[in-house]
């Protein structure tokens, strides 16, 4: 991993604002490496044996990072696509140096496998919480890819069945592990920009449509590709290819766009939960608004506003995030920069300036916690309250108007409507 | 709303469907509203519509149906295809009609189907269905059975809970798992009711039950939570087990443990772990900051085993405080490298209000390694006591005057500037000098007022030696604002050729707007031709990066080309109308097309610019002839419209669209319409076209709608 240790000017971004960067620091670690026996060679008693399961494009990327740790064994995939079995099989074994990665269509194979400590899901979003809470009940620990839930009845199973199985639970919100993320948000949560007042997440996008029923398509061999696994809990539909490779599939409660968007749960899932960080996790907004002049703004029980804008952003990358408390304010962005509102906030830290959003890190928390049976920072708690807070928001989009959550019943108040959509059946025969 | 029979991409229908509930659906005065959507979507369900329009109309009745729309849902229960888009609609309509439509169905449905009858009657938690769910438990199937066991689960009410508990010895093997599951989800919600005693029992049934290691884990954690302070031997138990996922059970269970019960007998199963264990135990005692034992912590960073003495090193830097400095100060010069540096973090981080002013109370005495790490101390702890820092500038070891240079570059206040200035200026000790001015840079840039920083610094350089002034300079650029512009701006005028030379680069690097006059002052009038083009070129690096209104860009473009002598820079300058393009961009770019050495260059700008616009405000062909192309020989060779594999071919139509310019003008401004249609449905199509102009071959794409200006062959 690049370090970058440029020092700069408070004028790289704004007039008014300090930019921070330093010297190295190293990757966040829970305890020393030695500590943990991790100098060098792993015994095979210290190994974390891993399978995957739907791995593909953002899989691919995440199974790097896992094969990059020397304490890890990954031994099986599963996929609905022959095809991709056998490229990761190959990633795999070329690794490993041995054929020994084994394949297979059905996911449950994997999970029944009792040498198996963890599994990364990387499947479309349509299968997120049901395969992760499969894998609990099955004994798994698992890093799983984002945005987690469809809905907010699932976020809430979730964060229950993780505690109550004591699994291990790690959301692909890998920015929690990033240097500077991970101080914007300490800045607000430790009360160093005064009483916090507004977080602002960047959306990407607040359309908020369902996933189609397509024209059918001859259906294929289901030892190439497996259909009816790739549905899942979704509602049945016939074939069609675009559904198949399309990245949106059922993503946010089903009614979420097929083909592009995603409300704000695309991104909400990242740049919402680092908000959610910068509140001290605590429990989701109370209020959420219609979207107006571009923006929608939510409220959190204490006051605290929660506001997700497409625009006025500092050109900081993607997945922006700020923080505006009654004493100052930091905005951090992709490019593994961050700006404050006075170089005091630093108080003589040096922030590792980390762009592109790498996953290693975050990875190497999920295997730590494996064994520490710590939380990692995108524990199911966490995830369960960010994903809230998008689905309401879409919710409050899909509507266009104001609806109130409850925290302590988990249902809006007084709002039929919006209870309904808090909830979507599964397709037999999964269960959450 | 009313569904078109016909199936093309039902997504679109969906997002209409979900889109009419609109604020008014919330209002009771739109109740009547509601129900008309309501009566239409039943339509649906009951007419000979295609199967497609069936599954969304239930989609719509998980939003709009009542009562009235359960018997046409349930009937699809039985259907294959639609089942599951029906529970979509009956898991949420409220009221008995729904339970009583699926505990009927329960009764006649089998298989797949079943099954998901009865994970929905499980999530409606319905009481009612307690008597079903039983015969069920024993269903043959064993996926029924599993399904009817997790939901009783689910509905957890007394009956619920005793079937389950007799489910567990007598239901199949298969089947245990779920029932298991069932069984501790009563339990829960038990023991979240205050019912520990019950609730523990069931736990203690399932860890005694022939049920997958899972379960058992499962049923340990409850048992131990359940009995909270009585639960604790059990814990303790799991500590010293063989059993390594009892034993990060533990690890996890621990972490969870209300209350300050268990924290005194963690120390305990630390010093009976082995040092593998008792690494994490100490981690998870950590993770417990309110009742953390922390002598017992203390102690163990202090003597043990190595692995171990990190981890607990490592847990002080969370939970330790004051009492911990000693140690650990100790500890950081000891001969252990890796203790040492472990320990130097966590006293960067050690928490406690009093641990800063033992720092600065332990400085005037300490000697040696130790004298050196407090200073350390101070600036990465931030602690205010210049005072006392600056005495150690005097120190004969350079490394002790180093550190100290480090911490007040990290401490100082604006007020105190002047101890690093004077250190930059006049270092005790040459050797000094370079670590000195990275100090006064970390301060300067870290003052909240920066002008006032900026003041000092300028004032300084009025005294400063030549090789000063440089790093003076630098710091200045670094800290920004007005009076550092300023400085800047003066120096780069100033007679001393060092002094040009460093203030042009820095000003060319400068990134704030408000250096565009001052660079086009310089581009003017510095004293030396190559700092004029080196201003310029800031200039207009600053035109193309800032965000300013289009008519401001415009503006610092005109004033570079009046100053521009030099074809390199008015090319640049082309490139910046090229990439914010605007019709004032485009007017500038034309009037270039009339300079003949930039024709070329402005021509392709202008053009580009143009199709940036799309053709709007703009008279293409008037554009066109301007440049000389308004009589091109053009030629499509082939050209196609679409995304991926769905392409159509539109070569014939462009031929019957193009003429003597390299401009095509489509019937419509939509592709679709004037391509015949729309080739892949809800994905991003471009178009490509592979044409010759006057003979040279060119190839060029247009995102989907865009103005086609056919780029000139090079």
């Amino acid at each position: 991993m690049p370090k970058k240790t440029t020092q700069y000017s408070r004028r790289r971004f704004l007039k008014s604002a300090v930019s921070a960067a330093g010297a190295a620091v190293v990757a966040p670690t829970i305890i020393p490496g030695s500590a943990m026996g991790l100098n060098g060679a792993v015994p095979p008693s210290e190994r974390i044996v891993v399978g995957g399961i739907g791995i593909g494009r953002r899989g691919g990327y995440d199974l790097g990072c896992f094969l990059q740790q020397n304490d890890v064994q990954f031994v099986a995939v599963a996929d609905i696509k022959q095809k991709r079995r056998g490229e990761v099989k190959k990633i795999v074994d070329d690794h490993h140096g041995n054929e020994n990665c084994d394949t297979y269509r059905d996911f449950r194979e994997v999970l029944d496998r009792t040498d198996i400590d963890a599994v990364l899901i990387a499947t479309g979003p349509n299968w997120h919480a049901t395969a992760a809470m499969t894998a609990a009940k099955a004994g798994k620990d698992m890093y799983c890819e984002k945005p987690v839930t469809k809905n907010i009845s699932q976020s809430l199973i979730l964060a229950d069945t993780m505690r109550r199985t004591s699994r291990v639970f790690q959301a692909g919100t890998q920015r929690r592990n990033l240097p500077h993320f991970a101080f914007a948000c300490e800045l607000a949560r430790t009360g160093k920009l005064g009483k916090l007042t507004k977080v602002y997440a960047h959306p990407a996008g607040m359309q908020a449509m369902m996933s189609g029923w397509l024209v059918p398509e001859e259906q294929p061999d289901k030892d190439v590709v497996d259909w009816d696994m790739y549905l899942g809990p979704a509602a049945w539909r016939p074939f069609n290819k675009k559904l198949l490779d399309g990245f949106n599939f059922e993503k946010g409660g089903g009614f979420v766009g097929a083909f592009r968007g995603g409300g704000v749960l695309e991104w909400g899932s990242h740049c919402v939960d680092l908000c959610q960080w910068a509140v001290d996790d605590c429990l989701p907004p109370v209020e959420y608004n219609a979207r107006k002049d571009g923006e929608l703004m939510a409220r959190y029980e204490n006051g605290t506003q929660l506001i997700f804008r497409e625009k006025g952003w500092i050109p900081l990358g993607s997945c922006p995030v700020r923080f505006e408390g009654e004493t100052g304010w930091v905005e951090a962005g992709d490019s593994g920069k961050m700006v404050l509102s006075s170089p005091e906030l630093l108080a003589g830290r040096e922030v590792e300036e980390i762009g592109g959003y790498p996953a290693t890190f975050h990875v190497r928390d999920f295997l730590d916690c494996v064994k520490t049976r710590r939380q990692p920072k995108g524990n199911a708690q966490a995830a369960c309250n960010a994903h809230i807070a998008c689905h309401a928001a879409n919710i409050a989009l899909l509507l266009d108007r104001q609806v109130k959550f409850d925290n302590a019943t988990n249902t809006f108040t007084d709002d039929a409507a919006a209870n309904r959509l808090r909830s979507e059946a599964l397709r037999e025969p999964w269960r959450l | 709303m009313y569904i078109t029979p016909k199936i093309t991409c039902s997504a679109v229908l969906l997002a209409a469907l979900v889109l009419t509930f609109t604020p008014s659906a919330h209002a009771v005065d739109d109740a009547n509203a509601a129900a008309e959507k309501e009566k239409e979507l039943i339509a649906v369900l009951r007419s000979d519509a295609p199967t497609a329009e069936k599954a969304i109309a239930c989609k719509g009745l998980a939003i709009h149906g009542s009562s009235n729309a359960v018997p046409d849902l349930a009937r699809l229960l039985k259907n294959p295809q639609l089942s599951s888009w029906a529970r979509i609609a009956l898991e949420v309509i409220p009221g008995e009609a729904s339970d009583d439509a699926l505990r009927k169905a329960a009764d006649s449905l089998n298989g797949l189907l079943l099954v998901g009858t009865i994970n929905s009657i499980g999530v409606r938690e319905d009481p009612e269905a307690i008597d079903l769910l039983k015969r069920k438990l024993y269903d043959t199937d064993a996926e029924v059975a599993s399904a009817a066991a997790v939901a009783m689960g689910h509905i957890g009410n007394d009956a619920a809970t005793k079937a389950l508990r007799a489910g567990l010895a007598a239901v199949p093997a298969k089947v245990r798992s779920a029932v298991a599951e069932g069984c501790i989800l009563c339990a829960e919600r038990l023991h979240k009711k205050g019912d520990t005693v019950v609730a523990a029992e069931i736990y203690d049934d399932v860890r005694n039950a022939d049920v997958p290691k899972q379960r058992i884990l499962e049923a340990t954690r409850g048992a131990i939570l359940a009995r909270n302070q009585n639960g604790i031997p059990l814990l303790l138990e799991l500590f010293q087990t063989n059993d390594k996922a009892m034993f990060q059970l533990a690890l996890g269970t621990v972490r969870e443990y209300p209350g300050n019960t268990v924290d005194p007998f963690l120390p305990e199963a630390v010093t009976r772990a082995t040092p593998e264990r008792a690494v994490l135990i100490i981690q998870a005692m950590a993770d417990r900051p309110k009742y953390v034992d922390l002598p017992a912590v203390l102690k163990a960073a202090e003597q043990g085993p190595k692995q171990v003495r990190l981890s607990a090193i490592d847990a002080l830097r969370r939970v330790g405080d004051g009492s911990c400095l000693s140690t650990l100060l100790e500890i950081a010069v000891g001969a252990d490298p890796e203790l040492a540096q472990a320990a130097k973090v966590t006293l960067a981080d050690l928490p406690g209000q009093n641990v800063s002013r033992e720092v600065v109370g332990l400085l005037p005495t300490s000697k040696g390694k130790t004298h050196m790490l407090l200073l350390q101390l101070v600036g990465q702890r931030r602690i205010n006591a210049v005072e006392e820092v600056e005495k150690a500038l005097a120190h004969r070891d350079k490394s002790v005057r180093s550190a100290a240079l480090i911490a007040l570059g990290e401490t100082v206040s604006l007020k105190k500037l002047d101890v690093l200035i004077s250190q930059v200026l006049a270092p005790r000790n040459s050797a000094d000098a370079t670590v000195a001015r990275q100090a006064l840079k970390t301060a300067s840039v870290r003052m909240p007022d920066r002008e006032g920083c900026a003041a000092k610094l300028a004032s300084a350089l009025q005294r400063s030696s030549p090789g000063s002034k440089t790093a003076l300079l630098e710091i200045l650029s670094d800290v920004g604002g007005k009076k550092a512009l300023q400085t800047l701006a003066t120096a780069a005028k100033s007679k001393d050729p060092q002094l040009q030379d460093d203030a042009s680069r820095l000003l060319g690097k400068w990134n704030d707007l408000d250096v565009a006059p001052v660079l086009l002052d310089l581009a003017k009038t510095a004293p030396a031709e190559k700092y004029k083009i080196r201003a310029l070129r800031g200039y207009i690096g600053v035109a193309r990066k800032f965000a300013m209104p289009e008519q401001q860009r415009v503006e610092m473009c005109q004033n570079a080309f009046n100053v521009a002598t030099r074809t390199d820079e008015q090319k640049l300058l082309l490139d910046v109308l090229k990439l914010h393009a605007s019709p004032q961009g485009l007017r500038l770019a034309t009037k270039a097309m009339g300079t003949r050495a930039l024709k070329p260059e402005a021509t392709q700008a202008a053009l580009a610019i143009a199709q940036k616009l799309g053709g709007k405000g703009v008279n293409m062909k008037q554009l066109l002839s301007g440049a000389g192309l308004n009589n091109v020989k053009l030629e499509i060779i082939k050209a196609e419209y679409g995304a991926g594999a769905a392409q159509k071919d539109v070569t014939a139509v462009l031929r019957k669209r193009a003429s003597n310019l390299p401009l095509i003008t489509l019937a419509s401004t939509s592709y679709n319409t004037s391509f015949g249609g729309d080739p892949a449905p809800g994905v991003i199509k471009k178009l490509r076209i592979q044409y010759r102009i006057n003979g040279k071959a060119g190839e060029s794409s247009f995102a989907e709608n865009a103005l086609i200006v056919l780029p000139m062959p090079q």
